[in-house]
């Protein structure tokens, strides 16, 4: 049986996409086929971090979007884990066109849903994970709607806490079964257990995993998967714990 | 026992330094005089000239010059030359302890700085100079007891010489032991080369002198001398690596030490034990080891305080505007329509779902969450 994950964050810089990636892998080394979706058509960027050349996408979501495709086509293979574990990658268009058609005419929950329904069926995918697009606009909207569990990623940063507070309340108004915290880029300097007490107090919302600010990860940022790269790191740990927990 | 603490005489106490000075002076210069050097029989070896010269520079110009004033005229008494017969080598002996006097009167205070050394070495060849020379002049024109320039060579020069050598060993010794020198780098490279030149001059002088004097007659006495030179020479070489071997070590072992140190804080350990006893050395090594472990508990404390500061860190959230924010999307047509159709759409696939279960395995945890 398969979740659709969305991964949000108010704000961009928040290390949304790294962790979305991440986080696939380390599903995906825990035996599961795993599909990241990008929906954040606005600005793309996540086939970076799985160093997919844009010279080899040859459908994108948008293209299904259109109807120029099937979901299936658009699916890429950028992770192996030995025979069972996958990581698909669903990318958007990286043409400039594409991407102001996509912000002029939207697109229509309908057919997103089928998308989904048909990539796991037709890939049999245990985890759907949806990397959205920073802010509140439809179509992130149109992803939260969707998902069995909406994972807020945040920093600890005054405009954050302003813009997660809203995500949170906006998610509980459309329904999500399951919704979680991500604290991200945390200085060591914080103390853990009272950041996650604070955190869950002043947002009634389950915070599940405090990631540090790490100079490994910054340096690695969108250049690699970290998980791959420090299979023994606390931080991977971490990670490895948090796609224990979103599975429930 | 700091020098610093030690306060200047005054009145009784000056007296009762004075006397007990002159007597412990008075009572060596009459019980050492079977110390003779072997080049010149009337001249005894005598240590305790820096007796007045060390008083004179650490307590002033009169506890010096009435030390050696006094000491020599009971050491005379002792000997049985009466007090007042060789007045000029009492004046003399006073010098000895007026010249260094006067240095520190006029603030020679601590010697840390290869500067202050030689002025105090300085002053060491001219007290030497000057006390001997006064002497002489004196006999010369008044007592008129010795024959000049014969004496020139016989006793001048090396009890002259003898005292110079003496005054270079002991005194600096002297100083250390009372903290006037204190041990700084330079200082200590200081010491430790003027120690090994004047040895060298000792020890290669003594033993031409030796050999010159104990094979008169021999034809093969120059060339004896020049062989025990070269032995005293490789001697001297070797004795000379060895200390600076020592040297170097008493240089790098702290710089490692201090390096160590470095390492720790790096890695946020601040007690540093390394430093133990590195911070309780006077020299520039001891200076630097304090001020390190002093920044180390100072970035304790500051981390200490970052930390608290982060502790008390509050999530404040503008509760009335998020309710803005969030009727301005939830009170949209579009939100309406969306949230209208997630729910439908979790409704069949909690259906399909269900189906799915009935067709496969026993239900599961899995359901109950979605």
């Amino acid at each position: 049986m398969s979740k659709i994950i969305s991964i949000h964050s108010f704000r961009g810089g928040t290390g949304k996409s790294n962790t979305t990636a991440n986080l696939a892998v380390s599903l995906a080394q825990m035996g599961l086929r795993v599909c990241v979706v990008d929906t954040d058509i606005q600005s793309p960027g996540i086939h970076v971090m799985f160093q997919l050349n844009p010279k080899d996408i040859k459908f994108s979501l948008n293209d299904f979007l259109w109807g120029k495709c099937e979901i299936e086509q658009t699916a890429h293979e950028v992770f192996t884990e030995d025979s069972k574990g996958r990581v698909f990658l669903i990318p958007s268009s990286m043409r400039t066109g594409d991407i102001a058609r996509v912000l002029k005419f939207g697109y229509d929950i309908q057919l997103l849903r089928e998308g989904f329904m048909n990539i796991i069926s037709k890939l049999t995918i245990d985890v759907l994970l949806i990397d959205t697009h920073p802010g509140l606009n439809e179509e992130t909207l149109m992803s939260i709607a969707l998902s069995d569990v909406l994972l807020i990623i945040l920093r600890p940063d005054a405009q954050d806490y302003q813009g997660t507070a809203v995500t949170v309340e906006v998610a509980r108004q459309i329904e999500v079964p399951q919704m979680y915290l991500l604290m991200n880029k945390v200085p060591d300097l914080f103390d853990k257990t009272e950041t996650i007490e604070k955190a869950q107090e002043a947002f009634t919302c389950p915070v599940i995993a405090i990631l540090p600010h790490s100079d490994e990860m910054m340096m690695l940022a969108s250049n690699g998967i970290f998980v791959r790269q420090y299979p023994d790191h606390p931080i991977t740990r971490e990670i490895g714990m948090v796609a224990q927990k979103i599975l429930g | 026992m700091s020098l610093s603490k030690i306060r200047l005489p005054k009145g009784m106490r000056a007296l009762v330094l004075i006397i007990s000075a002159a007597l412990v002076y008075g009572f060596l210069n009459a019980y050492s005089n079977r110390l003779l050097l072997p080049s010149a029989p009337f001249i005894a070896l005598r240590p305790q000239v820096v007796l007045p010269f060390f008083l004179g520079l650490v307590f002033g110009p009169w506890v010096g010059f009435l030390t050696g004033f006094l000491g020599n005229m009971i050491g005379d008494a002792l000997c049985g030359y009466g007090c007042w017969t060789f007045w000029n080598w009492h004046i003399a002996n006073g010098i000895y302890g007026l010249l260094p006097g006067l240095a520190c009167y006029f603030g020679l205070k601590e010697i840390r700085t290869l500067r202050r050394f030689v002025i105090m070495e300085t002053i060491v060849v001219a007290t030497n100079l000057v006390a001997i020379g006064v002497a002489v002049l004196a006999d010369l024109f008044w007592l008129k007891t010795m024959q000049f320039p014969e004496s020139l060579n016989s006793w001048i020069l090396p009890a002259l010489i003898t005292n110079i050598v003496l005054s270079f060993v002991l005194v600096p010794l002297l100083l250390v032991f009372v903290k006037f020198i204190v041990i700084t780098v330079e200082t200590r490279i200081t010491l430790v080369l003027s120690w090994l030149i004047v040895s060298i001059v000792v020890i290669s002088a003594t033993a031409v002198t030796w050999t010159v004097w104990n094979d008169l007659t021999s034809q093969a006495a120059s060339v004896q001398a020049f062989y025990s030179a070269g032995i005293v020479t490789v001697l001297v070489v070797i004795i000379g690596f060895l200390i600076s071997v020592f040297l170097a070590h008493r240089i790098t072992d702290p710089l490692a030490n201090l390096g160590q140190a470095a390492r720790q804080i790096e890695q946020g350990e601040y007690q540093l034990p390394v430093l133990d006893t590195l911070d309780k050395r006077s020299d520039e090594f001891g200076q630097l080891a304090t001020v390190m472990r002093s920044m180390a508990s100072q970035i304790e404390a500051r981390e200490t305080r970052l930390k608290n500061q982060v502790a008390e860190l509050k999530i404040e959230i503008d509760r009335t505007k998020q309710d803005e924010d969030v009727r301005e999307i939830v009170e949209s047509d579009y939100f309406k329509a969306l949230r209208q159709k997630a729910r439908g759409f979790r409704t069949t696939s909690r259906i399909d779902k269900e189906e799915e279960i009935k067709d496969a395995t026993p239900k599961d945890d899995e359901s109950s969450s979605i």
